[in-house]
């Protein structure tokens, strides 16, 4: 065979190795696996055939062509799928979007190493019938990848242990709920809560009838419970957005159920609040009433002044659309105090608000002014212009309100003393109306009504400008008065 | 039959022979341009390749004229080239053709035919180079020639080692060969090595679950079965049988498809993918082998058994040996009353009756 060309000297073959032997990587140097003390010691010519390839092939190939002879090749093949797909992901994101940016799988050395010891391990199990180890292995894979924040990658393999978990028959299925909740969080976590929702309640019906415990000592049970209740909360505040309200008190009834089954009082108060909220949405107050009773019974039971306050707030409202207003205000009342006392400074502003309304309508100016300035002191620290805005507004109304009375009736006398009172009032501008004492004097009604016409285009500017918060600061005490001044200018026509 | 004496020959020219370049004794009457050294030579290389390309070696051996222009000159240059790249065309396509038909010692002279054309065209150190080496290693192995094959598979391996563009397919076969070299030296740990980058390469281009993967895979579970692992020998076995099955199945349901639609009998639609001879051929070798092992395993599994001879079955009915897929389907039937339940009956029975039918029809 003379045409063939002359072998190759070994020199050469070495020459080119030289080149090539440099590590890519530190990782990579790193992760010689014992070959590289012995490296050290050994001249480049004992490299084994192994070693050489090593340097030589990409890390992926090595761990591949590592798992195949062994024999692992389902390992392999779902190593080699898993970078694929993953490959075409980020094909179909294109540049630009997220997964453009990571690094590829195959260049993560780390992640592959775990792959391959846990696949192999797992294949290894599975061969010998033993798929307790296989979950294991796939549930180590799942929490490694979710460690580190790679959620594709442990969404796969919390799918590989539910596969699993499945041929698992003599544990009572335990594997095959925890997969179950796994896969629950999962979905959730991707906004699918239909399917969540099923995976939990396989979890539940699973675990409803064991004493399993996590880690932490919780009973499986109580777990299941709290993650149905959470699921089916969410599911009908997206019912209540969609404004099917059946359906969403369908949901929250279950969740109640579910919250009750778990023994967790809070949860179940919350189910029951929001239960509650959902019956007066769908106009059903009288049964919102009875679950805002078991929601304030548990708030005071767990001393949750917050929830109390809700709970007040809530059953305020349901009353109100029943028409029973001495009975809800006296909830609002009662949750005026809790604010009080526990420091809510928003749902303080807002009761105080509602209540000066309530007795505004009912021609209790006097309390709705109270109510209001109460209203307007919370609002303030809160910084919000438009809260203190609206809150102005109110008082103004109230105030004025409060003052229409006395004022008429001084214009009505039209006598000296009363014009005399109008006109000291005019030029104080101070409430003098609401001392009874003083309410002999008079003044005109034509001088009255071209100082409240003024005041009230002061007001109109001042609303204008009002966006400065500085000048608004300002102008508080003006324009409390104006507005007391355009109310009474405009209440009467 | 033209005798040459070697005397003779003008100053200066050495005739050779074209298999052994031994002083040439016979000259070849066709194109009076090849000589052998004996008729031994000159029968088995007529045997091989010399009566197909006869006489497209005279335009590529007579010397060139002298042309005047330097357009002429590269012309004339260009054509030779053309002539030569068809050449080897035709040769390693011989060689190829008599290597499935198991004809190894006529592989041999178009191979080397092919290879020193290769050799001429491209150069030493080109791509090109590999798939005839393999095609010469592989009649080598094939002839017991082991030392031989080895020379050639490393010239491959390292013309693959040292260019850079060298497809992933070419790999994967020039590791195959390498692991089937060093299986029949009985060196199993490199064998392994060598198919399991076969497998790696082929993946990357096939996929994991493609037929042409599948080779590494059975060759792999050949290896892993001598050396009595043989867990890890069935499970290799069992995928291999899957790819098979699964592709099998695939083009069996369209053939069938194909008939329903058309009239039965003697209009065949074209237009459906078919085995080409190459994977025939492995076909035939891979499941035929399996379905041994599984019938002659100590602990019979009936449901993998089926699904071999199903499998087995398949593959003969797509060949159109129509007697041995009812020999095949006999046995199916028979390992199929072992097993509790199929879902796969429903198709088993369509394919035994459409096997039936053509038996009918002939």
């Amino acid at each position: 065979m003379s045409i063939l060309p002359a072998m190759p000297t070994e020199d050469l073959v070495f020459t080119s190795l030289v080149q090539r032997a440099n590590p890519p990587s530190p990782v990579k140097r790193l992760r010689v696996r014992g070959v590289k003390v012995q490296r050290q010691q050994k001249s480049i010519k004992e490299l084994s055939k192994e070693e050489t390839a090593f340097y030589k092939n990409p890390l992926k190939q090595s761990i591949c062509v590592e798992m195949l002879r062994r024999g692992y090749h389902k390992s392999f093949s779902e190593l080699f799928t898993l970078i694929q797909k993953w490959n075409a992901l980020r094909e179909a994101g294109g540049p630009g979007s997220a997964i453009w940016q990571q690094k590829p799988l195959e260049e993560q050395h780390e992640k592959l190493d775990q792959l391959q010891h846990f696949l192999t391990r797992a294949e290894a199990a599975q061969r010998a019938g033993y798929y307790e180890d296989v979950y294991k292995n796939q549930f180590a894979l799942a929490q490694y990848f979710k460690e580190l924040g790679d959620h594709w990658m442990s969404n796969h393999f919390f799918e590989c242990c539910f596969q699993t978990a499945q041929n698992i028959k003599k544990d009572n299925r335990r594997n095959e709920a925890e997969a179950n909740a796994n896969l629950g969080l999962v979905a959730e976590e991707h906004g699918l809560l239909e399917k969540a929702a099923k995976h939990y309640e396989a979890f539940y019906h699973l675990t409803a009838d064991q004493t399993w415990r996590d880690e932490t000592g919780r009973t499986h049970k109580s777990v299941a419970c709290e993650n149905l209740w959470r699921i089916y909360t969410l599911q009908s505040e997206k019912m209540l957005h969609e404004k099917e309200c059946q359906k969403a008190i369908e949901n929250l009834m279950k969740a109640l159920d579910m919250a009750r089954g778990g023994g967790d009082k809070k949860l179940e108060g919350e189910a029951a609040y929001r239960l509650g909220l959902a019956h007066i949405s769908s106009g059903n107050p009288q049964t919102a009433i009875s679950s805002l009773n078991t929601y304030m019974e548990i708030s005071k039971v767990l001393g949750d002044n917050v929830g109390l306050g809700k709970a007040y707030e809530a059953m305020a409202k349901a009353l109100e659309s029943q028409g029973k207003i001495v009975e809800s205000i006296q909830y609002l009342e009662n949750f005026v105090e809790v604010a009080k006392s526990s420091n809510l400074n928003r749902s303080l502003t807002e009761t105080c608000i509602c209540l000066g309304d309530i007795y505004n309508t009912r021609g209790n100016y006097e309390k709705a002014c109270k109510y209001f300035s109460e209203a307007y002191e919370t609002a303030i620290p809160l910084g919000e212009i438009t809260l203190i805005e609206e809150v102005k507004v109110y008082y103004g109304i109230a105030k004025a309100h409060s003052m229409m009375l006395p004022v008429s009736r001084l214009i009505e006398a039209a006598d000296y003393v009363s014009m005399e009172r109008l006109h000291a009032w005019k030029k104080s501008r101070s409430d003098m109306f609401s001392d009874p004492e003083n309410s002999g004097k008079q003044y005109s009604g034509e001088v009255l009504s071209s100082v409240t016409l003024s005041g009230f285009n002061c007001e109109l500017t001042s609303v204008n400008t009002a966006s400065g918060k500085q000048e608004a600061e300002a102008k508080d005490e003006a324009q409390i008065e104006t507005k007391e001044n355009a109310e009474s200018l405009v209440a009467p026509q | 039959m033209a005798q040459v004496n070697p005397l003779s020959n003008p100053k200066g020219v050495k005739l050779v022979c074209e298999l052994c370049q031994h002083p040439a004794h016979i000259q070849c009457k066709g194109c009076k341009l090849t000589y052998y050294c004996d008729v031994e030579h000159q029968r088995a290389d007529w045997a091989s390749i010399h009566e197909k390309i006869c006489h497209l070696l005279i335009p590529l051996r007579t010397p060139v004229p002298f042309f005047t222009s330097a357009e002429e000159r590269s012309h004339s240059i260009a054509q030779l080239i053309q002539r030569k790249k068809h050449l080897i065309e035709i040769t390693t396509k011989e060689a190829q053709k008599l290597l499935y038909e198991g004809r190894h010692a006529d592989v041999i002279p178009a191979a080397t035919h092919s290879l020193s054309l290769v050799i001429d065209v491209h150069g030493l150190a080109s791509v090109e180079l590999v798939p005839v080496y393999l095609l010469l290693a592989e009649a080598n192995i094939g002839l017991g020639q082991l030392t031989l094959a080895e020379e050639y598979l490393s010239q491959a391996y390292w013309t693959v080692l040292k260019s850079t563009d060298c497809s992933n397919s070419i790999r994967s076969k020039l590791h195959r060969n390498l692991g089937l070299l060093y299986a029949a030296k009985g060196e199993f740990d490199e064998s392994l090595r060598h198919l399991a980058n076969d497998v790696y390469f082929a993946s990357t281009v096939w996929g994991t679950d493609n037929i042409h993967t599948s080779g590494g895979y059975f060759h792999m579970a050949n290896i892993f079965f001598r050396q009595n692992k043989m867990d890890v020998a069935d499970s290799l076995y069992s995928e291999v049988t899957d790819i098979w099955h699964t592709h099998l199945k695939r083009l069996v349901d369209g053939q069938m498809r194909a008939s329903m639609r058309s009239a039965p009998g003697w209009f065949e639609d074209s237009s459906h993918e078919s085995l080409d001879e190459n994977e025939e051929a492995e076909a035939l070798q891979i499941i035929s082998a399996i379905c041994d092992i599984r019938e002659q395993a100590p602990r019979t599994q009936p449901a993998k058994t089926v699904k071999v001879l199903y499998t087995l079955t398949m593959l003969y009915f797509l060949t159109m040996d129509f007697q041995k897929a009812r020999e095949s389907s006999r046995k199916l039937l028979q390992a199929i009353q072992q097993i509790p339940e199929d879902n796969a009956l429903e198709d088993i029975s369509a394919l035994l009756k459409s096997i039936e039918s053509k038996l009918a029809a002939k």
